[in-house]
């Protein structure tokens, strides 16, 4: 049994959530969605949830990170409730939920929290190279450390922790709902080791890995979405784009290196990124598509920062190559200003996480499934 | 003079002639005695059948016609008019229904079905030979109307049947006219209180001047028929009752309703404190503060609604939807809200009927942040005292049928309607009433303000549920059927009546006793007592007859001898 908790929809609201309200519960949304299954039916269901303010079954559901927005459903709602947005919003709460440091639900709820940080780090950046006197070659080569610190660091210390909080909330915990009061003699798990991964034996943690990885390099799921194969041809280029950027940059040194494959290889990578974010942001701009009429802050400085983080990227790169970048030197400075923007803030504490949680929600929901089995 | 016969039977499509083979009913009644002229038909309704008929009739001068097709209920009067078009008297049109009685009912037994479809023409064609022509009974109407209950569907039929110059008598049993309409707070959703609508109800009323208002008056007393009724009342005043004799040619009835009172323990009704029905939370918030809200002490900052109670019932009696009562409580609620803002409302309900307009005030109170919380008849709500509050569990069709529990300060029980607990006009003018208690209509859609008590109307929330709108709608409705009633100053009734032989009777009081309509009294005639059946007021049920033990009564067009001779071909 639960107890209604109306102050959760009030919650909700600051996530950008403000219409689910008007929901009459007729199911539309859930008909028309053609990701939803008899078995994970949505959002219908996710709105009810939010509605009677059930944290702990929101908590632990995968169903938001199941649903690739589309935007049908709000097309569709007779209500307006705007069940998409919805899903959004739950997955920014459930962002906000795993992370334990509390500053996710910070960002998301207050732009100027999210400035504040933003002009900190700024403000860092240019502290510390002034403190070197400006001087490129030093601060381009501490740079290239701190990209690489700073992604070690934050999934240590940041991402690593609230992926172990997801599948506690999502695996562990109902798990032990479900065998409360029971002794451990009598649960139907096999051995204590399975007991204690939640109930799902560790075999069936290390077949589904491969689901893990398909899911996270190619998001073969949002195919399932009607008329959707443009959005997610970008989104997959975009991704590919992305990691390989970060593994040019940070581990074959793009910016120092000599050598002419890596050096094509990062400007192509880098123009993928901010080409593909470009289109991205004028959709939002336009707001011609369900999917990009209702932008949060979280949402622009996404997409927003990754264009500029391509775009400097490149032409860094060419001030390098046309021997320019000592003379423009705030160039890079901007470029490592929305580098560490980007890995301080937006990879832990923002959108970047969704792709992350994305993931390991489709393998989490294969465990489960393949445990159920 | 020997009777010449039409006989039509009908394939109704299919409806028919895919079970009995009209063909071979054709063959067996065409020799028939009597029977000049036998056909099938495709629809023997369609209009090109009717007007081959009417040819018929003219061209081979028939005296009498047999349709063999449907229930008479559908087409009875379709047939009698084709008669009547074609100079034929109406009453020589006998029906046969073939459809319902043998082709739907035996639908597996094709031979079985054929026979008795046989059977059911040729009893219809020995009626046939014995009808008679008969003319309407005529008789003298009064034109003015007893309306009672100044409710607002009283109010609204008195002003209407004013307006069309019939004269009107107004009786309200209490000492004010508005009767629950008073009561009301703000009328979805046209957003005007019951009491606005009543002042102008009684701005309306004072410009009329054919109705003559009797406030504290009962009605006591009932006699004549339809065209002439005399009804007593007894008129309360400060120096005692008196009594009046008033006449009319129809009674409208528009006595309203009682609110449903819980039972001790219904859904904690009278054991928990905090817990009351609609009309009292309204009461309650009339009065309240502006600033808070305080009930019994106590600050209220979430309310519970529970809806359906008295209504709907899965075990109780009260089976039907009162209709209003969704749309009166999220009414309320959306006041509440209004008035206090950061108030919880928590709706308990079997499904919300804010049907039509009223829709628009579900989705206000649903977007302003209500919880609606659809519970299973399985798992009604369950009200407990916890903690200082109160505790509200059921299960939530909409959550996947899980239990939900909410915390209210308090609990609003949303009570529908009940009839009116004073059953004395029921009683008085013999209304015939529905598995609901509350007065019936003929019929819900053809004949919808009538009862089968003719000249008697019903009107608004005394013949089932209904919202402000629906009480006026049908009040209008049965204004205009009383209006018709008395307008032209006569009456043409149907001629079908029992009537009894005063030479064989002696008086017994049986069929007075089993008459539903009181049409049979006691008179002296030829040196005796004997019974004398009214006209106006004999509906030609039949009841009387059976009960006589010297078979003295007859009913026109059902004589013994006619219903003798259609025995007689069944039996063979």
């Amino acid at each position: 049994m639960s107890r209604i908790n109306p102050k959760f929809g009030k919650e909700l609201k600051k996530y950008g959530a403000t219409e689910f309200n008007s929901c009459y519960n007729c199911g539309t949304c859930t008909a028309v969605c053609s990701l939803s299954t008899g078995d994970d039916s949505f959002p219908r269901s996710m709105v009810r949830l939010s509605e009677t303010g059930n944290e702990e079954d929101i908590s632990a559901s995968l169903k938001p990170w199941l649903c690739y927005y589309c935007g049908e459903c709000s097309s569709n709602c007779p209500q307006t409730a705007n069940p998409g947005e919805l899903m959004m919003s739950l997955r920014r709460w459930l962002t906000a939920k795993y992370d334990w440091t509390g500053l996710s639900g910070l960002m998301y709820k207050s732009l100027p929290a999210t400035i504040v940080a933003m002009v900190l780090i700024f403000a860092g950046v240019i502290g510390y190279a002034a403190s070197e006197g400006f001087d490129a070659e030093k601060v381009m080569h501490i740079g290239h450390y701190f990209e690489m610190f700073a992604i070690a660091g934050v999934f240590g210390v940041i991402l690593l922790p609230n992926l172990f909080r997801m599948w506690y909330f999502v695996i562990f915990k109902p798990s032990r709902k479900k065998t409360a009061g029971k002794a451990e003699s009598e649960t139907e798990y096999s051995s204590r080791l399975t007991n204690l991964l939640g109930g799902i034996p560790l075999r069936v943690y290390l077949t589904s890995l491969s689901d893990f990885f398909l899911h996270m390099f190619t998001q073969k799921r949002a195919l399932g979405c009607d008329d959707n194969q443009k959005r997610w041809f970008e989104h997959f280029i975009l991704v590919i784009g992305y990691l390989t950027l970060l593994f040019t940059t940070v581990f074959l040194d793009w910016f120092s290196s000599e050598n002419m494959f890596v050096i094509i290889l990062g400007y192509l990578v880098s123009a993928i990124v901010f080409i593909v974010t470009f289109d991205f942001v004028t959709g939002r701009i336009k707001k011609n598509k369900e999917v990009s009429k209702h932008s949060r802050p979280s949402d622009w400085f996404f997409v927003i920062w990754l264009f500029l983080m391509g775009v400097t990227a490149f032409l860094v790169r060419l001030f390098i190559d046309f021997n320019i970048i000592e003379s423009n030197f705030w160039l890079y400075l901007f470029h490592l200003t929305i580098l560490a923007q980007w890995a301080l803030i937006i990879v832990p504490f923002g959108k970047w996480t969704h792709f992350l949680y994305r993931s390991f929600a489709m393998y989490f929901d294969k465990l489960q499934k393949s445990a159920a089995k | 003079m020997k009777k010449k016969l039409g006989i039509y039977i009908c394939a109704c499509g299919g409806n028919i002639s895919d079970y009995v083979d009209i063909e071979k009913v054709k063959d067996a009644v065409k020799d028939e005695d009597c029977v000049i002229l036998a056909k099938t038909t495709m629809f023997a309704c369609g209009d090109s059948n009717q007007k081959d008929m009417d040819a018929d009739i003219k061209a081979n001068d028939l005296s009498g016609i047999v349709v063999a097709s449907c229930s008479p209920k559908l087409h009875l009067t379709t047939f009698r008019a084709v008669s009547e078009r074609a100079g034929l008297n109406k009453y020589n049109y006998v029906h046969a229904n073939i459809r319902e009685q043998a082709s739907w009912a035996h639908s597996d037994n094709k031979t079985g079905a054929t026979e008795k479809a046989i059977l059911l023409v040729r009893a219809a064609i020995a009626k046939a030979r014995l009808a008679e022509s008969l003319e309407p009974i005529v008789i003298k109407s009064r034109r003015s109307v007893a309306v009672i209950g100044a409710g607002v569907a009283g109010l609204k039929a008195a002003i209407s049947l004013s307006r069309m110059q019939d004269e009107v008598f107004l009786i309200e049993r209490e000492n004010r006219i508005g009767g629950n309409l008073a009561n009301l707070d703000t009328i979805s959703p046209e957003n005007i209180s019951g009491k606005e609508l009543l002042i102008r109800l009684e701005e309306d009323l004072k410009k009329e001047k054919n109705i003559t208002l009797l406030t504290n008056s009962e009605v006591v007393g009932n006699s004549g028929n339809i065209g002439d009724f005399t009804l007593t009342l007894k008129i309360s005043g400060s120096e005692g009752s008196t009594t009046k004799d008033i006449k009319v040619g129809s009674v409208l009835v528009a006595t309203g309703f009682n609110s449903y009172i819980p039972a001790d323990g219904e859904f904690g009704f009278n054991q928990i404190a905090n817990v009351i029905t609609l009309p009292q939370f309204r009461d309650i918030l009339r009065n309240a503060d502006s600033k808070k809200f305080v009930f019994n002490g106590k600050v209220i900052n979430s309310v519970a609604y529970i809806y359906c109670v008295g209504s709907r019932q899965v075990k109780g009696e009260n089976k039907y939807c009162s209709r209003y009562c969704c749309t009166a409580a999220v009414q309320a609620s959306l006041d509440l809200k209004k008035k206090y803002p950061d108030i919880q409302n928590y709706h308990f309900t079997k499904g919300v009927r804010t049907y039509g307009k009223q829709e628009l005030i579900y989705k206000e109170s649903n977007s302003a942040g209500d919880i609606y919380i659809q519970f299973l008849d399985k798992k009604p709500p369950i009200v407990t005292e916890l903690d200082g509050a109160i505790s509200i569990k059921a299960g939530d069709l909409l959550s996947e049928k899980k239990e939900i529990e909410a915390l209210a300060d308090l609990v609003v029980l949303v009570t529908g309607m009940v009839p009116d607990k004073d059953t004395s006009i029921g009683s008085l003018f013999k209304l015939p009433k529905g598995r609901d208690k509350f007065f019936n209509e003929i019929h819900m859609k053809l004949r919808p303000v009538e009862t089968v008590i003719d000249g008697i109307t019903i009107a608004g929330t005394c013949q089932g549920p209904k919202n402000v709108m629906e009480s006026v709608n049908s009040a209008l409705s049965a204004a205009a059927k009383s209006h018709s009633f008395v307008s032209k100053g006569e009456l043409e009734l149907e001629p079908i009546v029992a009537y009894a032989d005063k030479s064989s009777c002696n008086w017994c009081n049986a069929c007075s006793d089993a008459c539903p309509f009181n049409a049979i009294s006691k008179i002296e005639a030829e040196g005796k007592e004997v019974a004398s059946i009214n006209k106006s007021t004999c509906k030609g049920c039949g009841m009387c007859l059976p009960v006589c033990p010297t078979d003295s009564i007859e009913l026109i067009s059902f004589t013994n001898k006619e219903m003798e001779s259609m025995i007689d071909v069944l039996a063979q």
